[in-house]
């Protein structure tokens, strides 16, 4: 595990508006993904996923409230 | 080494990559192989530039799964025999989401009370199966049983996701059907239309 490649994807996940949050989950959680090849150099953004959610939820302040009337 | 954006059916041409570089289509049976140079090194910039090649790509091709950031091979003959065997399940998920799009919510506040009846086991299946169907969104379904193709759900302690194939084009009918709809104790934020990325065929463990 490289550390300094896994800071750097903390950092991007610390620092989303919540429209990049949105691209996260979709670019890096959904996708076809080839067995085995996928991820180079993005090392350790897998273990910020359970992060990314407890943002995603955090993330609809930002959002406008669809569903307040 | 290249790097897979999307596997398509019509893809359009004059595609560019996340480096700005001109995408190549590569056939595989019906498949169409959309892809360039490897991605740039991780960044918010990088994710955001393969999101909008994905994009330009699902907007003109007739069928598009996208390919998660970062899917390498080390050339054409590598990347076909990593798709060869999955071309079966790959052409199935191009039909689902061919002419279509897809629209993302965020739920919060679905947290399902546990079960009264049964024993433990009972009532730990029962709860698992609220959170993979979330039955609070019923109403929800039901307002849009006419524009939804397809669902999938992730449930997580704090948010669920749903994800809604639409045809394309529905975007607005769509949100306009959410908007409508009052769900007790649950907030919903809408995202969208997007390239039907969570309709990828499951990975292999």
């Amino acid at each position: 595990m490289n550390s300094r490649k896994r800071a750097e994807a903390e950092e991007i996940i610390e620092r989303a508006d919540a429209s990049l949050l949105e691209i996260i989950d979709h670019v890096l959680n959904k996708g076809v993904m080839l067995q085995g090849e996928v991820i180079l150099g993005v090392a350790g953004v897998d273990l910020v996923y359970l992060r990314l959610n407890a943002l995603l939820c955090a993330a609809d302040r930002l959002l406008p409230a669809r569903d307040r009337k | 080494m290249i790097g897979l954006y999307a596997i398509a059916l019509g893809a359009p041409p004059e595609l560019t990559g996340a480096r700005g570089e001109p995408l190549r289509v590569l056939r595989c049976g019906e498949l169409e192989l959309v892809h360039g140079e490897v991605p740039p090194p991780l960044s918010a910039e990088a994710l955001r530039a393969h999101e909008a090649a994905v994009r330009r790509i699902a907007e003109g091709a007739l069928a598009c799964l996208p390919a998660r950031f970062g899917c390498c091979a080390e050339d054409e003959a590598a990347l076909s025999q990593l798709i060869e065997s999955r071309q079966v399940e790959l052409a199935e998920a191009l039909r689902l989401v061919r002419g279509r799009e897809q629209m993302t919510l965020r739920v919060h506040g679905a947290r399902p009370a546990p079960p009264a009846a049964g024993g433990p086991g009972t009532r730990y299946l029962e709860q698992r199966r609220r959170a993979m169907t979330l039955p609070e969104l019923d109403p929800l379904r039901s307002a849009l049983a006419n524009l939804v193709r397809a669902e999938r759900v992730e449930g997580h302690s704090e948010v669920a996701s749903v994800y809604h194939l639409i045809d394309r084009g529905g975007a607005a009918a769509y949100q306009r059907a959410v908007e409508g709809i009052r769900l007790d104790g649950l907030r919903v934020a809408i995202s969208g239309p997007w390239p039907a990325w969570s309709f990828a065929p499951e990975i292999e463990p």
